[in-house]
């Protein structure tokens, strides 16, 4: 590892930048499903280099993971589709603000269902899809799902830094 | 997803149309094309596959073929048995379209069909996929050699780099590319990610740009930053040809090895650098 000199230069000669919170990171990946491991990998390690503990990156990789194949199946009509998923990460939160290109009707309908309800405690075990925002409403601190009047989708969630929480559950 | 649609009946089986229902005594084969995508149809199987049904499959492709198209996508949501003569007829089909530059791949397989074909070691032999879109994206990708772009936009921190070449390596890896290719295109991300942070302007406003153009044979990696004023003259130091004379007759020298390393492992490279920003271009041929 590079050391850092008085003046805050490496030896290597990189200057020492640490990251300034918040920072926005962009993503935008054409809407087929075999890109969401390599898209959900990215943003834990983006998380992990930012201070956050790997449990708070894989759980942000499981929420990025269902919102990216949401919007892959439900957001994309055609071959050419792209997805935005954009991740603003303060030093208490990330934020992920996700758009697609809009689904058939059907697919509308089918997420707003989803949206509207939740898991009753006594779990349809017939039921078919919902269930990956029902994850990401448990994950989660925030979820909003904006349909606009062209159909576009765009689902904004926020998760919070779970530290202190983490390390109270670890000394009971 | 919009598929041209029609139903017909009583079509002669030596000349199945483009689009519609072909009826038959075990299965009834319902045709689908897709628009923009020429040289793709889709054969939807209701009903179980069994040999009565091959002499009906063999008459379909044929009147595929007949019609130019050479990628068939076979549908079987609605089929749960395949018999061997059938799956053998299916070969056969595939072998065809293969030499006509295309393919016969599955789609919709129910879990237990997919276990027997498994079984079978037919899922050697054909691909397949876990929808109609997905199979079509493979067309794309393998037949019509399409390129797919990503973007990346991210502040200047060179602690993102890393999780950004891991990003870019995992994705060509994951297209087909070898190790070898991917672990070299890792390294050229790194090295003009690092530039770009070093080189062009700090703060989490100065956005760089990370745009990636993958297809079959290619990789085009292009990374754009806004220039720093005071560091310009370093950086247009370094482009200088004289320079990397220098640096290769002194090994002592620490610096300004990237450029020359992404020349190495690379098969073209062009650098911009104006005042407004700088553009790296690097193109890396498959070569795995």
């Amino acid at each position: 590892m590079a050391k850092i000199d008085d003046t805050g230069n490496t030896k290597r000669g990189y200057t020492s930048r640490g990251i300034k919170f918040p920072y926005s990171v962009k993503v935008s990946f054409p809407g087929h499903l075999e890109y969401i491991p390599a898209i959900r990998k990215f943003i834990a390690e983006l998380l992990q280099v930012s201070n956050f503990n790997s449990k708070f990156a894989y759980r942000s990789e499981i929420i990025v993971d269902e919102i990216c194949n949401n919007a892959v199946t439900y957001g994309c009509r055609n071959e050419n589709s792209t997805i935005e998923l954009s991740n603003t990460i303060f030093e208490d939160r990330i934020e992920f603000d996700i758009q697609d290109q809009g689904g058939t009707r059907e697919d509308l309908k089918r997420l707003k269902r989803a949206i509207n309800t939740k898991i009753e405690e006594t779990p349809d075990t017939t039921r078919q899809g919902g269930l990956g925002l029902e994850i990401v409403r448990t994950l989660s601190e925030r979820l909003d799902v904006v349909i606009d009047e062209k159909n576009l989708t765009s689902v904004h969630v926020v998760r919070k830094r779970e530290d202190e929480r983490d390390e109270s559950e670890a000394s009971t | 997803m919009s598929f041209e649609k029609g139903k017909m009946s009583g079509m002669s089986l030596r000349h199945p149309p483009e689009t519609g229902t072909v009826m038959g005594s075990s299965v009834n084969i319902e045709i689908r094309e897709v628009p923009r995508s020429d040289g793709v149809v889709i054969l939807h199987f209701i009903g179980d596959l069994i040999s009565d049904s091959v002499k009906q499959i063999n008459e379909c492709i044929s009147g595929v073929i007949a019609k130019s198209k050479n990628y068939a996508i076979v549908d079987l949501s609605e089929s749960n048995t395949i018999s061997s003569a059938a799956l053998g007829e299916f070969m056969g089909c595939r072998k065809r379209l293969v030499e006509k530059g295309g393919d016969l791949v599955f789609t919709g397989l129910k879990l237990e069909m997919r276990t027997k074909l498994n079984l079978m070691g037919a899922t050697k032999i054909f691909r397949i996929h876990s929808d109609i879109r997905t199979a079509i994206n493979a067309y794309k990708w393998d037949i019509e050699r399409q390129p797919e772009k990503i973007h990346v936009s991210f502040p200047p921190y060179l602690k993102i780099v890393p999780p950004l070449r891991q990003l870019v390596s995992r994705i060509a890896r994951q297209k087909g590319y070898g190790n070898r290719d991917s672990f070299r295109i890792e390294t050229i991300v790194d090295e003009i990610c690092n530039n770009a942070v070093e080189h062009g302007k700090s703060g989490p406003d100065e956005m760089i740009d990370l745009i990636v153009i993958i297809d079959p044979d290619k990789i085009e990696i292009d990374v754009r930053n806004m220039s720093d004023p005071e560091k310009i003259e370093s950086l247009t130091a370094q482009l200088l040809p004289e320079n990397s004379k220098h640096h290769k007759s002194k090994p002592d020298v620490k610096r300004g090895r990237g450029l020359t390393l992404i020349k190495m492992l690379s098969d073209e490279l062009s650098v911009e650098c104006t005042e407004q920003g700088t553009s790296v271009r690097v193109k890396k041929v498959r070569e795995e």
